[in-house]
């Protein structure tokens, strides 16, 4: 009987599945833009008119100086070149063996550990630091992207100074004495200090000291996006401490109210794991039931069981109706239901669920909510038992109060009235980050002497009269605490590649009040003393402290006991009341966790990850719901006007399914003005609209007006891309079972719910293959679509892993993103509220692979172990495998995109030390995939020949494998019977996508399991 | 007349002019296989080291001086350091010690003609092959032997698959040696 007889009602997923609104109402285009794999207009490029007019003379002038620039430089056909050893060569460095070094992320607060693998002295790799304590081995996307930033060509490589409208390379010398007498000269008048949150207790030492050297001084910080309302919450329900942190791993029911704790908010890395050890297949019972409140869908709402759509300002009624449920009082709930469209029968599952599991349950309001919600959501907790659940071993911590709003207009209206003499802005970028309604920008024009220290030119540095480079943070020294009992250092893996120094060693110079006493090691020595005299003492080691340090150096954090502060009492009653839900269009303004306020603007491996939901590259817009798309009478790509309070924004709308109507949202750090050519136009920037003194909160701004504005803009999304053409997909996708699910309750019933099929079983013609791979090692990989929740780091991982290049946002638009692996998104169910799930696909390495037959020149071969092999030199292009592959995971350079991309910006020499060297470099013409990381393979049978050991499967991880904060993904070698990948692929739950054209992938997925209630299975 | 002098071009010249180009063109192939291949490539080096005199006659052994090949895909070049081991006080006076002193004290690499190559593409990797027992001379020929250090073997991959496919016949002493992959990724990736 073949798999598609095999269907039943129970097995078949009874919803529609769909990628977005063309393909849902067959839209005229659709079919010609997802058709084809490979579009038309392929050769527009090629229009003889617009060749460049090169004269025929000139060509021969230019063919005869190359002729004999050729004849001279092949003088000794038979020479290869030299070999340039080292003279003496550092210890630990062996050419061709990679080093691998911990530190400490510093691009944003969380501070996780990293592991950098370098080769040669330079890093080409960043992973998580299995030993720290709280991240664990993993990074987001951000982390392993902040490499590229390490090379990129338009970073700061001068001090610069201003001199009328443009600005010259100076000396640091000269910068540092002229800044320094200026300092002494400011006389009465304030010196500003702007930075971010300093997570760093030394950095923060060196900002005191400078503070406490120019009596005028203060310091003031903020961030784009912040946790201080929670903060302040939570310092009114009577916490001592910041706020506690949560173990998700303990809760059965999650309520998230506007929170994408998933994704962007709060403790991201350690959310996710702990979450993640609920989704366990093989612990039905441990499920947790996630329920999502949200407006627009985010990574949570996607990974939710169930999702309950709601406007942010109808979410204190709401917490009133679930109070009132708790007490036994649901008589409202229908009322509610219907007044915002929601399931009544999910609330009331909400709050049976919430009583049920009490003590074992949690509400989490998002950072973005209001302090009399979080107050109230505390006092819910605090009923519920939930407190139970707040941890007590550790502790979140942070260094400092971020400035209020009060403080920085203050800042803002001195700085207007010229009572400020100066401002250095300390890695921080406020003229882009604060509301131009703030008048920052113009406030600094006030201010005669503005500094600022900054990794690559932004909008600030832009106003100042000196730009001082800083180092990245693989070039620099430093430490960081976030938590009660955690410290982590800092290390350089490189040298600082141009004439830039360390923030704190440049505050440092101008402390000792002498530009000559800056030295490389000024920060390194000023840290190690803060370390002795603190850490080290509080530790109680035994060890001296040069081994201490080494130790902490080694592993890149060290645990310090310390007391916690906690108590938790709620008492407080919610004293204002928040403004009503009207009715009105309301915007939301999130996080970006992609590019975070704005810093990666210029980040090409970040603005081409498409984003986690739409699917959108390269861009930022406004998500709207399909219903408000239709009263604005807008499509897809249509501008609109926002406007509140004279703030305004022309951008581009995208129809997001599940939204709620009448709002919009926007994600922050996009539209840089003054960014390098990579970032150069892409987005809008909505900062204007974060409004520190509204009622309800900054981010969530009521009462916008919004208007049709005429004119539309593209944005490039990939969802569409390889899809078949649609007639047959409609035909077929219901029996295809590309995604399979279930509930967990109809699992626990009856584990056999897919029924004994696995790809495997069909009968073939080609039974040589078994032979073939029936002994040695074959490889394969299991994704755990329960533990997916569809982030995209993988990608950033294999990018970086492989060289992929970045193709720039209109050669997304053709369909030619080089991603070897990707994360599918597909809706099934109403637009209104549609169920999300997400795929990774990449080369399925089928043990019959249609591109192998179908190759003229041999160049896509089968491995004894199983791989799908790809031969870049023997290929010619003719793209035939591709087309031949069901999977659409075969990606061609059209280009060679290092050279196409913005002019050759990937060619630069700097941006080439980029590159891992045990990965070939591809050029135009020439098919490329995934090769399940066959350098790592390699590398690890050269490993066990080298020890003299037996190699085995498990010694071998992908990059994807490591990079999944969740470890959705597992590899290894299907033949070896203990292996986590054997009993993966032999679950009940696994099964491989289009297993009926029996070309047998190596690529099982488990089936996601929803937690439902029993009721609805 | 006219007839038979195009017969004659057609039947006799043209076949003629042909094949004797084709025989020129084979022969010189394969008479110039070998250097096209980098056989027999033998460099002037900026200091004139002798392999016979260090690894022949004193016998050091080859991983004093190439310390990756057992560890790395390279085997390795010295520093200039590895050589200044002995050489701070060996033959000081001699005019290339006194050239190589010279570069070690200036700090500056020495720039070493490199003669065995392998293409770009493909990953050939020192460590798996002497961790399986392979002698260098298998590969590099009799290095021991040699004044000036020259390409005594063909570094194709006709070469490689050549003693991967046959490994037994090719290395004979060698017990524990099965042949080799001959799958693309075991050297493309």
């Amino acid at each position: 009987m073949s798999e598609i007889d095999n269907v039943t009602k129970e097995n078949m997923p009874d919803e529609n599945y769909w990628r977005g609104f063309n393909e849902l109402y067959n839209e005229p285009g659709f079919a010609e833009q997802s058709g084809p794999e490979f579009q038309d207009k392929v050769t527009d490029e090629f229009n003889p008119e617009h060749l460049s007019g090169l004269s025929r003379r000139k060509f021969l002038a230019l063919i005869g100086a190359s002729a004999a620039l050729a004849g001279a430089g092949c003088s000794n056909y038979r020479d290869k070149g030299d070999i340039v050893p080292y003279n003496k060569k550092p210890e630990e460095t062996i050419p061709g063996e990679p080093n691998f070094y911990a530190s400490t992320c510093t691009e944003c607060s969380l501070a996780c550990g990293l592991l950098i693998r370098t080769r040669e002295g330079r890093p080409i790799k960043v992973d998580g630091n299995p030993d720290h304590p709280v991240s664990k081995g993993k990074i987001c996307s951000r982390g392993q992207a902040s490499i590229l930033n390490l090379y990129d060509p338009e970073r700061l490589q001068n001090p610069l100074k201003r001199f009328g409208d443009v600005f010259n390379k100076i000396t640091w010398k000269n910068a540092d004495t002229e800044i320094i007498n200026a300092l002494n000269n400011t006389g009465s008048k304030g010196i500003a200090v702007v930075t971010n949150r300093i997570v760093s207790p030394s950095s923060l030492n060196v900002i005191n000291a400078f503070i406490s050297r120019y009596p005028t001084a203060m310091h003031y910080s903020y961030e784009l996006v912040n946790d201080s309302i929670r903060q302040s919450a939570w310092a009114k329900s009577g916490n001592k401490g910041l706020f506690p942190l949560i173990s998700w791993d303990k809760a059965k029911i999650i309520l998230t109210l506007e929170s994408d704790v998933l994704n962007a908010e709060g403790e991201l890395i350690e959310t996710l794991q702990q979450f993640a050890k609920n989704r366990d297949i093989d612990k039905p019972d441990s499920f947790s039931r996630l329920y999502a409140v949200e407006a627009n869908l985010s990574v949570t709402g996607m990974n939710a069981d169930y999702r309950i759509k709601l406007r942010p300002d109808a979410i204190s009624d709401f917490l009133v109706l679930l109070n009132n449920g708790l007490n036994g009082n649901t008589s409202a709930v229908k009322n509610f239901a219907d007044k915002f469209n929601i399931k009544e029968k999910t609330i009331k599952y909400l709050i049976s669920d919430l009583l049920k599991y009490k003590g074992q349950s949690i509400i989490y309001a998002g950072d973005k909510l209001p302090e009399q919600i979080h107050i109230s959501v505390n006092k819910l907790n605090d009923l519920l038992g939930n407190d139970a659940l707040y941890r007590k071993d550790t502790e979140k911590v942070y260094l400092h109060n971020l400035s209020t709003s009060v403080e920085l207009n203050r800042l803002i209206n001195n700085m207007k009235s010229g009572k400020i003499g100066a401002v250095i802005h300390l890695d921080s970028n406020p003229a882009f980050h604060f509301s131009a309604s703030m008048g920052y920008s113009e406030a600094l024009k006030k201010v005669p002497f503005v500094v600022t220290l900054t990794e690559s030119e932004n909008e600030t540095s832009e106003l100042s009269n000196y730009v001082l480079p800083l180092n990245h943070q693989f070039e620099s020294w430093g430490d960081a605490q976030v938590r009660s009992n955690v410290l982590s250092l800092q290390q350089p893996v490189i040298q600082p590649i141009f004439a830039t120094r360390q923030k704190e060693a440049v505050l440092l110079t101008w402390l000792s009040g002498r530009p000559e006493n800056y030295n490389e090691t000024t920060y390194y020595n000023y840290l190690m003393k803060c370390w002795e005299q603190t850490y080290y003492k509080n530790s109680g080691s035994e060890a001296d402290f040069t081994s201490y340090w080494n130790n902490s150096l080694h592993d890149g954090v060290a645990i310090s006991p310390k007391k916690l502060s906690q108590s938790m009492e709620v008492s407080v009653m919610p004293d204002k009341s928040l403004p009503n839900y009207d009715g009105n269009y309301i915007l939301i303004l999130k996080e970006n966790v992609l590019l975070g306020d704005g810093r990666f603007a210029n980040n090409g491996w970040l603005l081409e990850l498409p984003h986690p939901v739409t699917k959108i590259v390269w861009d930022n817009y406004a998500s709207i719901s399909a219903g408000a798309a239709k009263e604005l009478g807008v499509k897809n790509n249509d501008f609109i006007n926002i406007s509140v309070n004279r703030r305004q924004l022309k951008i581009p709308v995208f129809i997001q399914p599940g939204c709620t109507d009448k709002t919009i949202t926007i994600e922050l750090g996009w539209g840089r003005k003054k960014v390098g050519v990579v970032g150069t136009s892409a987005g809008f920037n909505a900062n204007d609209f974060i409004n520190y003194d509204d009622v309800f909160s900054p981010w969530i701004i009521q009462n916008v007006s919004v208007q049709k504005a005429g004119g539309s803009y593209s944005l490039a999304t990939t969802q569409e891309h390889h899809s078949f053409d649609k007639e047959r997909e409609q035909d077929l996708h219901l029996k295809r079972n590309i995604i399979r699910e279930a509930t967990v309750d109809a699992f626990r019933k009856n584990p056999n719910i897919f029924g004994e099929a696995n790809g495997k079983g069909h009968k073939t013609f080609y039974t040589e293959t078994d032979q073939l791979f029936s002994k040695g090692v074959k490889w394969g990989m299991a994704i755990d679509l329960n533990k997916c929740t569809g982030c995209g780091a993988c990608i950033v991982a294999c990018t970086s892993e492989n060289n992929v290049p970045v193709v720039g946002k209109e050669q997304v638009e053709r369909g030619r993103e080089m991603h070897w692996i990707r994360v599918d998104r597909y809706y099934s169910g109403p637009v209104e509220e549609p169920k999300v799930s997400t795929q990774v696909m990449l080369c399925q390495h089928c043990d019959h692979a249609p591109c192998e037959n179908v190759c003229p020149v041999v160049a896509t071969t089968h491995s004894p172990d199983g791989l799908n092999q790809m031969v870049y030199n023997r290929c010619v292009g003719t793209r035939y495998c591709s087309n031949n592959c069901p999977y659409k995971v075969r990606r061609f350079n059209f280009y060679n995109f290092r050279d196409k991309f913005k002019s050759g910006y990937q060619q630069e020499n700097l941006f080439t030390l980029l590159y891992n060297p045990e990965v070939t470099v591809r050029s135009r013409g020439v098919m490329e995939k995934c090769t399940f990381c066959i350098q790592r393979i390699t590398k690890a049978k050269q490993d066990a020949t080298a020890e003299k050991t037996e190699f085995k499967g498990s010694s071998v991880r992908t990059a994807c494998q490591d990079s999944c904060i969740t470890e959705a993904i597992s590899f290894g070698d299907q033949h070896d019977k203990d292996s986590v990948i054997r009993e993966k692929m032999e679950h009940k739950l696994a099964y491989y996508v289009l297993e009926e054209l029996n070309i047998r992938p190596n690529v099982a997925y488990m089936a996601k399991l929803r937690n439902t209630r029993s009721e609805e299975a | 007349m006219k007839k038979s002098f195009i017969d004659h071009l057609l039947r006799i010249r043209l076949p003629l002019t042909i094949f004797t180009a084709l025989a020129a063109f084979t022969f010189t192939y394969f008479i110039s296989k070998a250097e096209r291949d980098g056989v027999g490539y033998t460099p002037d080096q900026p200091i004139n080291f002798s392999h016979k005199l260090h690894a022949g006659t004193m016998k050091i052994d080859c991983q004093y001086c190439h310390i990756g090949v057992e560890k790395s895909r390279h085997a390795l070049v010295p520093a200039t350091e590895t050589c200044m081991n002995c050489h701070k006080i060996a033959r000081k006076d001699k005019p290339e010690i006194k050239k190589l002193t010279a570069y070690y004290e200036a700090n500056k690499p020495i720039h070493w003609k490199r003669i065995h190559k392998v293409p770009d593409f493909a990953y050939f990797n020192h460590s798996a092959h002497v961790n399986k027992g392979i002698d260098c001379i298998s590969c590099h020929g009799d290095v021991r032997n040699m004044d000036k250090i020259g390409q005594m073997n063909s570094f194709t991959m006709a070469a490689c698959l050549d003693c991967h496919r046959t490994a037994h016949d090719k290395l004979p002493d060698n017990k524990i040696i099965k042949n080799g992959p001959d799958n693309c990724y075991a050297c493309h990736r």
